[in-house]
């Protein structure tokens, strides 16, 4: 209990260290800050329907926090979450493209199948090349995010070119109305669905199962696992690829609901947001379930800032930049309060 | 090839000036990958320092004046509070992309690209025709070699050079002897701040005359990744870095030549192919199964 | 009483407190000038603390120190070399990449661009003024660690230091080389540097120092004290404290191990590995372990011990050579085969091989369980805590509860959690690997005793120890180890002019 306390109390406080920073800019550029982030708030969460728009951003996001959380909690620090989604969606795509005509249960499960293996394919290399020879997964797992994105404008403006499209951005064919399991205006509660199901499954995985214990215990101490027999390859393989899988499967739930198409570049800040959810929530599923909510908010708010209340947009993503400035900070100040609160609670 | 040699001189100094400002923070022992948003903040205030002060100085002053307040954060937030280096580094690129749009906003009403009325000075209006074709490239082209000689000496001759070193090597090493790693890793991000500063100066004002929403386009983590592949030394990262600069002239080279049979964007991506087989390599080389970074923060001391 | 202007280091009510731990508590100590001093103590006495405070690496909660009559301001290096202090690590604070002359350019050169052959040169007349051999070009990396030392000594001699402060100089070194030192040191005396020795053996202290100031639980227990007519019992009893000294003496005297010859646990058959990066390869080693016997491993570190274990447990490729784990042949098998048939190991680093500080006490002491299931097999992780917190109170280990992190808990509670893990009734072959480590008196008396009783209930014990003194006192035989060869063989009574012989490699 005391910990968790201490966990949230932490992050809240360095939130709002980050959010003033970011009046501070705000201020700078010449806007009001307590308009904006009045305007942030209302977009976010008060408005009529916020919480749906919420929910429509927190689904896919949640699930890649979720797989990033896996490859943090094991040690992996696998940052090409964004990539994965790219890839991920782009093999649901193909299959979608592929099986075009069938009916739509065989080719939805299909396409997450698909969706699944791409976002683990692109989190594979990297994991063979960390585990095999020591390659930082920082920097392949980044480098991925950037090929990815390359591959994502060769096959929107290649392979799977929407010809009737407009020059402007390239994009894929729409996907039959018949195979899509959400739309843009609406809640879709398949996705929710999807997305609940899989927290839960990560979550006896984290938490009831001998790979969640020795990935976490990897994760902190690799040495110590190995002297106890462990070859750290199965599970941190495993780690990535379901990292990847799960990123995947976003890109999948995107592509095939509310998006209905691939288009070059989209949603290019999916992946560092799923990270920041992660950090946010501690590296816990539970609480990762709330921090992507408070996420989705933010991201339905940038769309909501421009049209209605003409403010930029551009102000989510600093709110979210300086989060993530903030989120992994320790002060000695806060350590001094938390061991004071900590010798209080202790019996 | 001449036209070669400019077209890779281009996009190399950019490159380049990053890379320096990367490999004196490696040194120091941040893993910076705030560069990229330090590069753009450079773009950004050199040309909207073109376009509100009409002087060339003031606004490089102007750029280097951002990048070294955004240095600051990043040195308080890595430095004092403790955070994951790398998580900060990319919130840092986080806020200079934003802030750089917001900025724009601000200032013009609208997020669109921002022309400047001319750029930096170019080689011939200073120093008349004396380098022939060379001429059209933009004074931080030529300077360029000489920054990266300075580095050098700095870092690889300089009492300061190993105590950065030190730093990031052993900081109880550099403490012991009375060195302060922490003040080290302020002297580093300042100066690569400065130096983040001219590469984008040199991306949005040496040939061009813009600047456009996240124009830097990942030439900041190409940076960083020439860093790794170059030892993080000066001169081995400036090889990396115009290895970048090299292949990604050669990939627009190639499908000049052989029209839309190459897919151009996939051949955009050599580099980073380039880079993953680099750190492949040096790891390889290093011989250890263990990776340098990763997330220190929830391991064990 | 001494006068005050012979001294030339003085500190007076030196405290140092990390939160409510006290490192140092109000230390006042004088120390006279062109002396050799020493500084002993057990571990966690507050030695190492009390060197960083004298060289301005620490800054004292409370106290002041004096250099020269001077007032020195506490927790400033600058200020401390200023005034002649210098302090030569324990484990050495050079920059491993660097070359010797950039080693010692970095904390003292000016300011100047040097090039690399001019600084070479430089730095090349003062190593050979102080008679350290070594080229400056050469990177720390590639040197021994005498070298080393010798580079770090020379580092702190550069600004004309009048005070010299050597931090446990003789724990990396060998016997040989230690005297080495000595001689350097007594030269020093010589030249008017006035030395500080951190040590905690008392035979180098009455070979070398001219005084002796005693530390214990970061008390001041003796001042300096001239170290002519004083005896060996009377300063270890001071270092000790009076009651331990007999505590120990009587658990000293353990059963020998049965006169049964009963059959090999272990069997390692003319063992090679190739090249690790953690110790020197083995090279034809081959060994038997008899139930219920301790196998005691001499040497100094990094002759080989390391990796044998590491070969033990399946963490180091094979040359050539068989291993028999209780007359099965289990060279092709895993490390965690291996364990699920008896093998059981207390690494040599406890915090970092042993336990995971940052994770809880039942995930802990779970994981060899863990580890023989499936991957992706359902735990209960309630049931797992309840059996931690009963295993854990079967050894004593003092907690509050099983979620609390390992890295709670203090060095010998965090031992008996791998004691409890390792030591269960399956345990066939247990190898302790510096399991007495920085532990007090009580802990390693309780080590020890696990270890007999383990002996007496029938399991083969290989235990590795850098102390010798425990060595003869615990092993029913005694092996010792140099540059990855098994070169001696040893039953008692042991003769410690034989073994240490053995451990340098001098024939007697």
């Amino acid at each position: 209990m005391n910990t968790q306390f201490i966990t949230i109390f932490r992050a809240l406080s360095f939130i709002l260290l980050a959010l003033a920073l970011c009046s501070l800019i705000f201020i700078a550029a010449g806007f009001s800050a307590f308009e904006l982030f009045e305007s942030i708030i209302n977009g976010a969460f008060l408005r009529n329907g916020a919480m749906k728009h919420a929910l429509r951003w927190a689904a896919p996001l949640f699930i890649t926090s979720i797989g990033v959380i896996i490859s943090f909690r094991a040690g992996y620090f696998n940052i090409g979450a964004q990539g994965q989604f790219y890839i991920g969606a782009i093999f649901a795509a193909f299959t979608a493209e592929w099986l075009n005509g069938s009916p739509a249960f065989i080719v939805v499960p299909a396409c997450f199948m698909a969706g699944a293996l791409g976002g683990a394919l692109w989190a594979l290399w990297p994991g063979l090349l960390r585990l095999k020879s020591g390659a930082d997964e920082v920097i392949t797992t980044l480098m991925g995010n950037f090929l990815a994105s390359l591959i994502l404008i060769y096959v929107t403006g290649g392979p799977l070119k929407d010809p009737s499209g407009s020059g402007q951005q390239a994009s894929s064919r729409p996907l039959d109305a018949a195979y899509r399991i959400g739309n843009s205006y609406e809640l879709s509660p398949t996705i929710i669905m999807i997305a609940i199901s899989l927290g839960l499954i990560m979550w006896v995985l984290a938490n009831r199962t001998a790979f969640g214990v020795v990935s976490g215990l990897a994760g902190r101490n690799a040495t110590m696992v190995e002297w106890q027999g462990a070859k750290l390859m199965s599970v941190g393989l495993a780690s990535f690829l379901i990292s990847g899988g799960l990123a995947g499967i976003a890109g999948t739930v995107e592509l095939m609901g509310p998006n209905g198409r691939l288009a070059a570049g989209f949603l290019p800040a999916h992946g560092f947001t799923a990270i920041l959810i992660a950090l946010v929530a501690n590296l816990s599923i539970a609480g990762a379930a709330v921090a992507a909510l408070f996420f989705g908010g933010l991201a339905s708010a940038a769309l909501y800032l421009p049209v209605m209340s003409g403010l930029p947009a551009s102000a989510i993503e600093i709110i979210n930049a300086a989060i993530a400035l903030f989120i992994t900070a320790k002060s000695k100040f806060l350590d001094m309060f938390f061991s004071l609160g900590s010798i209080k609670w202790k019996k | 090839m001449e036209e070669m040699i400019i077209a890779i001189l281009r996009s190399a100094t950019p490159l380049i000036y990053v890379t320096l400002a990367g490999v004196i923070a490696q040194r120091a022992g941040i893993w910076h990958l705030g560069l990229e948003g330090l590069m753009i903040v450079g773009a950004c205030g050199t040309i909207l320092g073109i376009v509100l002060t009409g002087s060339v100085l003031y606004a490089l002053l102007l750029a280097c004046l951002f990048c070294i307040l955004g240095s600051i954060i990043f040195w308080f937030v890595v430095e004092k509070l403790k955070a994951n280096q790398i998580i900060a580094g990319l919130g840092l690129t986080g806020l200079g992309l934003g802030g750089t749009t917001l900025a724009v906003e601000a200032i013009f009403g609208t997020p669109a690209a921002v022309n400047a009325k001319f750029g930096l000075p170019k080689i011939g209006e200073v120093f008349g025709n004396i380098f022939g074709a060379f001429s059209g490239l933009s004074i931080l082209v030529l300077l360029m070699p000489f920054v990266v000689f300075g580095m050098w000496v700095l870092i690889c001759r300089t009492r300061l050079g190993l105590q950065i070193t030190a730093s990031g090597e052993h900081p109880f090493a550099a403490r012991s002897v009375g060195v302060n790693p922490s003040r080290m890793r302020f002297i580093a991000l300042m100066i690569g701040g400065v130096l983040c500063a001219l590469g984008g100066a040199e991306l949005a004002a040496g040939s061009l005359q813009i600047f456009a929403q996240n124009m830097t386009a990942g030439r900041g983590f190409m940076s960083f990744a020439a860093v790794v592949f170059g030892a993080s030394h000066p001169i081995g990262a400036m090889l990396a870095a115009s290895f970048f600069a090299i292949v990604g002239a050669l990939g627009i080279r190639a499908q000049l030549l052989f029209g839309e049979d190459v897919p151009h964007d996939l051949l955009l991506g050599l580099p980073y192919i380039a880079t993953i087989f680099g750190i492949w390599f040096s790891a390889k080389m290093r011989g250890g199964a263990k990776a340098v970074t990763g997330f220190g923060e929830l391991r064990d001391q | 009483m001494i006068k005050s202007d012979e001294n030339i280091f003085e500190c007076k009510n030196i405290t140092v407190s990390f939160g409510a731990v006290h490192a140092l508590q109000d230390v006042s100590v004088a120390f006279e000038r062109g002396k050799i001093h020493a500084v002993v103590g057990q571990n966690g006495a507050g030695k190492t603390t009390f060197a960083r405070v004298v060289a301005g690496l620490i800054r004292p909660s409370a106290g002041e120190m004096t250099v020269n009559n001077k007032t020195m301001p506490g927790g400033d290096v600058k200020q401390a070399r200023k005034a002649g202090v210098e302090l030569v690590h324990q484990s050495f604070a050079l920059p491993p990449s660097f070359t010797v002359a950039e080693a010692m350019q970095f904390g003292a050169g000016s300011g100047k661009i040097y090039s690399r052959k001019s600084l070479k040169r430089f730095w090349q007349k003062h190593l050979d003024k102080l008679e350290v051999k070594v080229k400056s070009s050469e990177r720390i990396k590639n040197l021994p660690v005498e070298t080393q030392q010798a580079v770090e000594i020379a580092r702190a001699l550069i600004s004309d230091a009048k005070f010299l402060i050597l931090d446990e100089p003789t724990a990396v070194l060998s016997p040989e080389t230690t005297q080495k030192l000595f001689v350097r040191v007594r030269q020093l005396k010589q030249s008017g540097v006035t030395v500080i020795l951190v040590l905690h053996k008392l035979k180098e202290v009455l070979d070398i120092a001219d005084t002796v100031t005693v530390l214990r639980g970061g008390k001041l227990v003796q001042s300096p004290l001239n170290c002519e007519g004083i005896d060996r019992e009377k300063l270890s009893a001071m270092i000790i404290g009076e009651n331990a000294n007999q505590n120990l003496a009587s658990s000293n005297k353990g059963s020998l191990r049965p006169e049964t010859q009963q059959d090999a646990v272990l069997d390692v058959q003319s063992l090679s590995t190739i090249k690790d990066v953690e110790g020197a390869a083995l090279d034809d080693v081959s060994l038997t372990i008899a139930a219920g016997e301790i196998v005691g491993v001499a040497g100094i570190e990094g002759n080989g011990q390391r990796t044998l274990v590491r070969a033990i447990a399946d963490m180091v490729n094979l040359k050539s050579g068989e291993i028999h784990l209780n007359g099965q042949n289990m060279t092709q098998m895993s490390h965690l085969e291996r364990r699920s048939k008896g093998l059981r190991i207390i690494p040599f680093e406890r915090n970092v091989e042993g336990l995971s500080s940052s994770s809880s006490l039942w995930e802990n002491w779970s994981i060899r369980k863990y580890l023989q299931k499936p991957t992706f097999s359902f735990i209960k992780p309630k049931q797992d805590r309840a059996a931690c917190d009963s295993g854990l109170k079967k050894w004593d280990v003092r907690y509050t509860n099983v979620d609390q992190l390992a890295g709670s808990l203090s060095g010998g509670n965090a031992q008996k959690v791998i004691l409890s893990r390792e030591m269960d009734a399956d345990a066939k072959l247990i190898i302790a690997a510096q399991p007495t480590r920085g532990l007090d008196i009580g802990a390693t008396d309780f080590v020890w005793h696990s270890l007999r009783q383990a002996r007496d209930n029938g399991s083969g014990i290989l235990f590795i120890s850098s102390d010798l003194d425990e060595i003869f006192d615990i092993s029913d035989r005694i092996i010792v180890f140099l540059s990855g060869q098994l070169v001696g063989e040893f039953t008692p009574p042991f003769d410690i002019k034989e073994i240490g012989a053995a451990m340098i490699g001098a024939d007697l």
